[in-house]
């Protein structure tokens, strides 16, 4: 049975932040529902970590306030908050052992010491480290300290549970198992939880919702597969997944088809217009990597030249040159070797490429 | 090629070890003196014998001076880790410039020349009523004590993870709780190191006691000095061993429980 642990949604009202002449948060608005578990994904500088830092207490924004469920606990410090926070570093106490670390946040509320034995084993039980309460935190493996810090941050029933890069120290196959588990954690007792990082496999892997930063703002905020599906620029394109980025002119909008060129191909192309709301002029195609196909030579396409591929084992990757230079990825399964340098012609998915409007080179 | 900057490295050693030597081992001449049978300094002495330590221990001017001396240490030791660290944690928090403002004050009393700091506490003291008394020179060593404090606690402080305090923080603890549990446990090496520095500047200061002790709070040091303008007799030497015993003993300690507590978190770094 789910029982949602949370029952309090938060809310970020016109927050913004400024380090000297650096706007990290530019007035911003984000609202996270009870239960979910939302990523802020985005590179370094973003301003994923300073959002988190102002949910936390330990920084101030310059302006807006951040509400837990009603309450507004802007000007409240974080130990007021009842939040539970993990570190990309974990942070444990170093001179406390596994059950001590759990325990802390209990023993500062106060709780009896028969009540705390039974929760800070739930807690280790929860995160499969049931036998290891009497370890020095420096006798355990990476992996297994980010689940003392999990352990630790939910022990206390948060309002609120934050992680901060959580996994960025663990190795890639750690990694994996841990995202899992967070996953799992998370499904079985959901409870409101935003999660900082920068990899977006990971964001993909757990989130309810993902909302891509760049230069303190949220460029779009949806589920992972609205996301891949229907970006909506091309700088969130080309963050999440891989992507193709074409430069088209855009001519129209027929009915419910719009109409392109392509640069170095005469002939005129058509999209479904859902999801595409670019007006005529310059734009970008994108065709993510797996929608694009190999046609009959006498079937509609674009003549384009194979440059190189790659064996990737499910999967054979294929650089294709188009007619004024520009290179496109082709991934599929089962396909056939091509000779590099021959001739081929391809074709997009019409349903699942999409229109973007164009923006200036970073 | 080898070779030869091999021999110079060894030349280099030899050197500095004879240095040294040179420097430390009238510092431990003072033993065999103390143990000295007869009634004037000679080493190595001829016979040994004890009668110098029961001579001193039977002394209770001498007595009383190393009692007053450790009271002294302790109370000032006392003073200097309790300003020290409150002044190292408030330093911490300081912006760049305002910092080093702060360091320089902190750090004064080791530039300043001692003589000048003992005739200002000459005044001073005299006129709070704290002249000739224990708590009077324990305040004044204080002030030579704190850099020691200061300094070691705020290297320790540097190396603390400000994430460790977020994290107390954020499970709900107030500020007197995070120090009491996290940052006291944390900065404990860089503590006792401050202590033990202090408890020994304190312990074999000379100057300021010389100006401020008078009778009522005459020191080890200072009874040492007044013997040896006389005559330097053995049981000068027994005084001397005695301070450079418990100094020894102080900083042995210090580090043991430093390496005591320290222990956890140096297993973490790797």
């Amino acid at each position: 049975m789910i029982r949602v642990l949370a029952s309090h949604g938060v809310a970020f009202r016109q927050v913004s932040k400024r380090f000297g002449s650096v706007q990290a948060l530019r007035p911003l608005d984000l609202d996270v529902l009870p239960g979910e578990f939302l990523t802020l994904l985005g590179p370094s500088g973003s301003g994923k970590t300073t959002l988190l830092n102002i949910a936390a207490g330990f920084l101030d924004p310059d302006g807006g306030r951040f509400l837990i469920g009603d309450r507004d606990v802007t000007a409240l410090p974080p130990r007021s908050r009842n939040i539970g926070m993990v570190f990309q570093n974990y942070a444990l106490f170093p001179h406390m052992d596994v059950f001590e670390n759990v325990a802390y946040g209990l023993r500062v509320r106060g709780v009896s010491a028969s009540d705390l034995r039974q929760r800070v084993e739930a807690a280790l039980a929860m995160v499969r480290l049931d036998e290891l309460g009497g370890r020095g935190i420096h006798q355990l493996s990476g992996g297994q300290q980010q689940r003392v810090a999990l352990a630790r941050a939910m022990v206390i029933e948060p309002d609120l549970l934050l992680m901060d890069e959580p996994l960025g120290a663990l190795d890639r196959q750690l990694r994996k198992h841990v995202q899992l588990e967070i996953r799992r954690l998370h499904v079985e007792e959901p409870r409101t939880t935003i999660y900082v990082t920068h990899d977006q496999e990971e964001a993909l892997v757990m989130s309810d919702r993902v909302a891509i930063m760049r230069d303190g703002r949220i460029e779009q905020i949806a589920t992972p597969a609205a996301l891949y599906e229907n970006p909506a620029n091309a700088y969130v394109a080309t963050f999440l997944g891989e992507s193709n980025l074409l430069p088209v002119q855009v001519l129209g909008t027929e009915g419910e088809q719009t109409a392109f060129s392509l640069e170095g191909y005469d002939g005129i192309h058509h999209l479904p217009r859902a999801g595409t709301d670019v007006p005529p002029g310059p734009a970008l195609l994108l065709a993510r990597p797996e929608t694009i196909r190999v046609a009959e030579l006498d079937a509609p396409g674009i003549g384009a030249m194979v440059e190189e591929t790659v064996y990737l084992g499910e999967l054979t990757a294929t650089r294709i040159r188009l007619a004024r230079g520009q290179q496109i990825w082709m991934r599929a399964m089962n396909a056939p070797p091509r000779a590099v340098g021959s001739e081929i012609r391809i074709k997009w998915d019409p349903v699942k490429a999409r229109l973007l409007a164009s923006e200036p080179t970073e | 090629m080898t070779g030869q900057t091999q021999s110079r490295a060894v030349v280099a050693q030899v050197a500095g070890a004879v240095v040294l030597a040179f420097l430390v081992m009238p510092i431990f001449a003072v033993v065999p003196a103390s143990l000295n049978d007869a009634s004037f300094i000679k080493i190595p002495p001829e016979t040994y014998s004890t009668r110098w330590y029961t001579q001193f221990f039977d002394d209770a001017t001498w007595v009383s001076a190393l009692l007053n001396s450790i009271k002294v240490a302790l109370l000032a030791t006392g003073f200097s880790v309790v300003l020290g660290t409150s002044a190292a944690l408030g330093i911490e928090r300081l912006p760049g410039t305002l910092r080093s403002l702060a360091v320089g004050l902190v750090l004064a009393p080791l530039i300043v020349p001692v003589i000048m700091i003992s005739i200002s506490l000459y005044y001073v003291t005299r006129s709070f009523g704290l002249y000739g008394t224990t708590i009077g020179l324990a305040l004044s060593h204080s002030l030579l004590c704190l850099p020691f404090v200061v300094l070691n606690v705020g290297v320790s402080l540097k190396r603390l993870d400000l994430n460790l305090v977020r994290a107390a923080e954020g499970l709900g603890a107030g500020p007197w709780r995070v120090f009491r549990t996290i940052t006291l446990p944390a900065i404990f090496p860089g503590l006792a190191g401050g202590g033990a520095f202090a408890f020994v500047t304190s312990f074999d200061e000379v100057v300021i006691s010389i100006f401020i002790a008078g009778y009522g709070a005459k020191t080890l040091p200072v009874k040492l000095w007044e013997q040896i303008r006389v005559e330097f007799t053995p049981v000068a030497a027994v005084g001397s061993t005695v301070i450079l015993g418990l100094t020894v003993i102080v900083f042995i300690l210090a580090r043991w429980s430093a390496a005591a507590s320290n222990r956890p978190a140096s297993g973490r770094d790797t």
